[in-house]
């Protein structure tokens, strides 16, 4: 029985298309997301209120949305550059532990010249996200374990490996808190730069964007992993070095990712605490998405995303809903964002209703 | 109207398993001014073939000729754009696999649709299972033993496919027709992937069903096969019929050689004219005693001994699927040879990376273009720099300079005369013909030293035929060396100085010119040493 | 020795919820959809479970109530991977993110309250056998129904027609659909009836493990059981050991706990997440030359072979 639906997949797909897809595609999930909120008891005016004019033009909200984009951007950045070579890393959430674990313990045991150690708290920490992300691609190269597990596990390892420090050895004598010591206003915070809880973190995120765009759009290697992106069989036949593209990349990402946890608990809480990082992979993922994996779009997306959050917190103080629908506010978006690209990749035909083929032959019976 | 209740829904427990088809008309299936055309591409142009009950009758032609084309429009997988149709007598409009089956016909492709990992009941359940009302394992399994018994082979059907030889899997596929009532079989190049002896089984085999009154088409482009068990013949040829059934006695396989390659505008001679003015004779390219695995049906190696000189093209003719794609691999470094000796310019470049061979000059144009030789989504100016960024030839170590690299690309672009794209636009967007274009102005650079083409015209239009066979003219003037891998042998008649055959994964030749004709090279490239 | 008896009773208990969210995934993975939201749907099915139960004060109403949920959010799941062919990671990924938020949204007022659930059986003297009694007698009665689930699980899939269609859907869509097998409605229904199966594991979390329900309840066993489908190499009966594998690693952490030894517990916990990493790589160095996997999984299905 042939099918009412026939479906092609398009061969090439015009820019304008697929530029409506995406902008559709948001359009839908922020409607989508606005009547979920409705639902939930906020008034349209409120939405706009708290989505727009809080987060974005309002100098506190603004100021907590730069504070709240500084990791994203990182994240986002490590997010888009991987996932363009189609490496799930879901593991953004423990590479960012692991760099924050590292900045803290860099911290807590004083290691080093106190004129140097936010340095080295930033290097451990980078060292130690890309190590973290290191393990999975080194099982992934080797023997073919899938990275969207691997990563994953260790991001529960790391989350525990937090819990048993901050419980043990890390916790902070002076309170009952299974939090760290305070880390040292001179020599281990990043100071705020005078807007509101903005600190020098933002200047090594965007500083961390710079060099990625130079990296993805003024270096060869950006072409590289272009290539290889689309077509790794193309590319190793015109010689370009796969393997070392890949791990560097991969690399690359997970330091980005550890770095987001030294500004994190640098900048932000200035000690190591139980749920210092939570929530950053989803956002990555949609960050880099929606920014069409370019690290420069990476920049204003993932403040918009970071202006979310702040829309979150203000929904949570005055509308008593919880942080979680942030979350699906992203999930919808996103959802809508992927099923919208459909009609970009396929062209849709609908065959004619009625007497199907067969019907006729059998109808129609002719003798010679 | 009996008739019509046994077709759809095989009565298997009142019908004979093998039964007499109720003929209402001599002819079982009559194709009449059949065209298709895909994408601006004529596979058929207005052709013809017919066959009766109880015949066995067999269409040949090359690759590309338009018989399983032909065939995939009987079975449903196709639709016409013009056209009849007519099945026992009556007009029928095929609409898919299913609907074929129902009206008796059944074919076996060069790809058994069987599911490796499952065993031979558990296929023959799924694939047969309804139409035949059947839902045990152990039911169908009966009935196929029963079937396979019958036309006097046995078959295990506890095996799992993926332990099975071709011939066996071929087996399966048949059995599956004969549970399903298909009364005309199809079989394409059934014989292409089997010794010598399987090939005879499976032909006796089809004989036999023949004489128990079924309707047999036979696609091959083996001549022997052909003059010894075939009735009648259908030659096509670039879509077209040629050759419309006529009875096998009195042909012998030159004649048939020369209808499946044509009377040909290319003489022979003109390969003869090209090697004699050969004036240098230093090889470029040289491979001795190479032994390069091959995936086909031998399980075995193919071995390779020839030597390419500079200014010289040495044409490998022969249709498609017998190695060729393995032995390019090979020499451009994809996949390993198990052993002998490739060597460039006295280079030994048998372990040779990729990168290695491309600086020694070594250029690879692919059949399958899009696959590894161009990226279809980036754009033209990136592709045509791709192969040289690793060696920082835009810009510096530390900046590509993307002006740099468009300056080149608008200077490819003109010199070899690309159209239809801007430096910008995505390389999926070309022609065929500009795409080729575009290749060979990347890889025919002043550093190449040899060459291998491989059906480099494929699927081109006429003009940009010219242009390539041009642009590899110039490139063997200024002397680098050139293998040429096609099947469309005027190309390779037309380009050669040289020519060596392959066929059944072996090579042939290279041949001198003086022995060399054009049916011998037919018979070749059919397989008939 | 009464150490080994008390660990390895609770063992089940550890293993069917796992066993339950595997077997979902083998039949959703089996089609050749790749389902990495099994989280999400846990989640869906744990509160929903939850809710129901205290609602109608009907642990039997609540498991029901969860294995639907689990199908719903696994409609969305199917249309976007199935229907409208996006990419199954990311579908996955959001479908996680969805669950964790819909139940975050859905379940604050009902954190912390004790849940009416499945309680161990008591078969009278049967249960009082030593060894065997505390081991195989006394489970609650959902642990009894997943391994019979997964008994039934792998008859119908390698003993039935039904099993065979599906699998064939998984190993190549295009000579199924050759064959008349509607490849687009059998995946469909398979990522439901594993939504289902997931949805059912959240239920069995809530209402017969810890019998209440609190944020981040699933704790990563959704993911463990996706590491758990490929180390069964998608079949149900590799399933079981492999879940019975895990649970008593799960469950060796609480009893080692009890016995007061001065152990570090939060690196205790990582040892389900290491396990589940150290199984992953052993079996890819086993399974080196040849994967398992029904090989469409991921691979979203569209007919090219009709012009």
């Amino acid at each position: 029985m042939s099918s009412p639906f026939e479906l092609m997949p398009r061969q090439y797909s015009p820019f304008w298309l697929r530029a409506l897809c995406l902008i559709s595609g948001i359009a839908i999930g922020l409607a989508l997301a606005t009547v979920l909120l409705m639902f939930n008891g906020v008034d349209f005016k409120g939405i706009v209120r708290e989505f727009v004019l809080y987060s974005f033009v309002s100098s506190r909200g603004l100021a907590q949305t730069i504070s709240t984009g500084t990791p994203l951007l990182l994240v986002g950045l490590a997010s888009a550059i991987v996932l363009k070579l189609r490496f799930w890393n879901i593991g953004i959430d423990g590479q960012a532990w692991l760099g924050a674990i590292a900045a803290s313990g860099i911290a807590i045991y004083e290691v080093g010249d106190p004129s140097f150690r936010l340095l080295i708290m930033a290097c451990a920490a980078i060292i130690a996200g890309a190590v973290w992300v290191g393990i999975p691609v080194f099982f992934k190269m080797r023997l073919g374990v899938n990275e969207v597990i691997s990563t994953l596990m260790l991001t529960y390892v790391a989350f525990l490996a937090a819990q048993h420090l901050l419980y043990g050895d890390w916790r902070d004598p002076s309170t009952s808190w299974p939090v760290s010591v305070t880390f040292d206003e001179n020599s281990e915070r990043l100071q705020r730069i005078g807007f509101g809880h903005v600190h020098d973190g933002v200047w090594i995120a965007l500083g961390s964007a710079l060099f990625v765009s130079y990296l993805m759009l003024g270096h060869r290697f950006g072409l590289f992993l272009s290539a290889i992106g689309l077509s790794p069989k193309g590319s190793k036949a015109s010689g370009l070095p796969v393997p070392v593209v890949v791990i560097l990349t991969v690399l690359i990402g997970g330091g980005l990712c550890g770095l987001a946890g030294f500004v994190i608990v640098a900048g932000q809480e200035y000690r190591l605490t139980q749920y210092v990082i939570h929530d950053l992979t989803f956002s990555a993922i949609l960050i880099a998405f929606l920014a069409r994996f370019n690290p420069i779009a990476v920049v204003p997306v993932s403040f918009l995303v970071a202006g979310m959050f702040t829309a979150g917190e203000t929904l949570k103080a005055f509308y008593q809903l919880p942080l979680s629908l942030i979350l699906v506010v992203q999930a919808v978006i996103l959802g809508s964002v992927i099923s919208v690209e459909f009609f970009s990749a396929y062209r849709v035909r609908i065959n004619g209703f009625g007497l199907s083929n067969r019907q006729i032959d059998e109808e129609q019976s002719q003798q010679l | 109207m009996g008739n019509e209740l046994l077709r759809r829904r095989g009565n298997w427990r009142d019908a004979r398993l093998i039964r007499m088809p109720q003929r209402n008309h001599s002819a079982a299936l009559s194709l009449k001014n059949v065209s298709k055309t895909f994408d601006q591409q004529k596979a058929l142009i207005n052709a013809d073939f017919s066959v009766d009950w109880g015949e066995l009758h067999a269409l040949l032609g090359e690759n590309g000729a338009g018989k399983s084309t032909l065939m995939n429009v009987v079975c449903g997988l196709y639709t016409a754009d013009d056209g009849q149709v007519r099945i026992d007598g009556r007009q029928s409009f095929i609409s898919d696999p299913q609907h074929a089956g129902v009206l008796g016909v059944g074919m076996v492709h060069q790809h058994f649709k069987l599911i490796e990992s499952f065993t031979v009941a558990e296929n023959l359940l799924l694939s047969c299972g309804d139409r035949v009302g059947i839902s045990s394992l152990s039911e169908i399994s009966k009935r196929a033993k029963e079937v396979a018994e019958s036309i006097e082979f046995s078959i295990d059907v506890e095996s799992r496919i993926s332990s099975l030889s071709v011939a066996e899997r071929q087996r399966i596929e048949i059995t599956k027709l004969m549970l399903l009532g298909a009364d005309i079989l199809i079989l394409d190049e059934p014989t292409a992937v089997l010794t010598d002896q399987e090939a005879s089984n499976v032909l006796g085999l089809l004989r036999r069903l023949a004489s128990r009154g079924k309707a047999v088409v036979l696609i091959t482009h083996r001549l022997n096969e052909v003059i010894e068990f075939a009735d009648r013949v259908t030659v096509m040829r670039s879509g077209e019929t040629v050759i419309d059934g006529v009875p096998l006695k009195g042909l012998t396989e030159s004649d048939l050689a020369i209808a499946m390659v044509g009377e040909g505008r290319v003489p022979v001679e003109s390969v003869l004219d090209r090697a004699q003015s050969r004036t240098t004779k230093i090889p470029r390219l040289k491979l001795q005693e190479v032994s390069i695995k091959m995936p086909g049906r031998k399980q075995g190696s193919a071995n390779f001994s020839f030597e390419v000189a500079a200014g010289e093209v040495l044409g490998i003719a022969g249709v498609g699927g017998n190695g060729q794609t393995e032995l390019t691999q090979a020499l451009i470094g994809l996949i390993d040879i198990e052993s002998g000796s490739i060597t460039v310019d006295q280079d030994d470049l048998s372990n040779a990376s990729i990168t290695k061979r491309r600086q020694h000059g070594l250029r690879l144009i692919p059949a399958d273009r899009a696959g590894y030789a161009l990226i279809p989504d980036l754009q033209n100016f990136e592709n045509l720099a791709l192969t040289k960024i690793a060696t920082s030839n835009f810009g510096g170590r530390w900046w590509l300079s993307r002006r740099v690299m468009r300056q080149n690309a608008k200077e490819m672009f003109r010199t070899s005369n690309i159209t239809g794209g801007t430096i910008n636009s995505k390389t999926r967007l070309l022609s065929g013909g500009n795409a080729q274009k575009l290749l060979l102005a990347r890889e025919l650079d002043t550093a190449a030293s040899v060459l291998i083409a491989h059906s480099p015209t494929r699927g081109l239009d006429i003009r940009a035929y010219a242009a390539v066979h041009e642009v590899i003219r110039r490139s063997v003037a200024n002397g680098a060396a050139c293998l040429l891998i096609s099947e469309d042998l005027d190309e390779v008649l037309t380009l050669s100085s040289r020519v060596g055959v392959m066929s059944r994964e072996a090579f042939h030749g290279p041949f001198h010119p003086s022995d060399l004709s054009r049916s011998r090279i037919g018979e070749l490239m059919a397989g008939h040493v | 020795m009464e150490f080994i008896v008390y660990w390895l009773s609770a063992t089940p208990s550890y293993a069917a919820p796992l066993l339950l969210a595997a077997l979902g995934l083998i039949i959703n993975e089996r089609s050749g959809v790749l389902n990495l939201g099994a989280e999400g749907m846990m989640a869906c099915g744990a509160l929903a479970g939850a809710l129901v139960s205290l609602a109608y004060s009907s642990p039997l109403l609540g498991i029901v109530a969860a294995a639907m949920a689990g199908a719903s959010l696994a409609v969305v799941f199917g249309g976007l991977t199935v229907v409208l062919r996006c990419d199954q990671v990311v579908s996955g990924l959001i479908l996680v993110a969805l669950g964790a938020g819909i139940t975050g949204l859905l379940g604050r007022n009902i954190v912390g309250q004790t849940l009416p659930g499945f309680r161990e059986v008591d078969l009278g003297v049967i249960s009082d056998l030593p060894v065997v009694g505390p081991l195989i007698f006394s489970q609650n009665t959902l642990t009894y129904f997943s391994f019979l689930f997964a008994a039934v699980a792998w008859w119908w899939m390698y003993r039935s027609v039904g099993g065979l269609r599906l699998r064939a859907v998984g190993e190549s869509p295009s000579t199924a659909d050759a064959n008349g097998i509607n490849v687009i409605t059998t995946r469909f229904l398979a990522v439901v009836v594993g939504g289902g199966f997931c949805g059912l594991a959240g239920g069995y979390l809530a209402l017969a493990s810890s019998f209440v329900w609190v944020e981040g309840m699933i704790a990563g066993r959704g993911w463990i059981a996706i590491g758990l489908v490929i180390f069964a190499r998608w079949n149900p009966r590799h399933a079981i050991l492999g879940a019975l594998l895990f649970g008593a690693v799960e469950a060796l952490i609480p009893r080692v706990q009890a016995t007061g030894v001065d152990v570090p517990i939060y690196l205790m916990m990582m040892l389900p997440y290491l396990t589940t990493l150290g199984v992953l790589v052993v079996a890819s160095k086993l399974d080196e030359k040849r994967s398992r996997e029904p090989a469409s999984l991921g691979m979203p299905y569209a007919r090219q072979d009709r012009h």
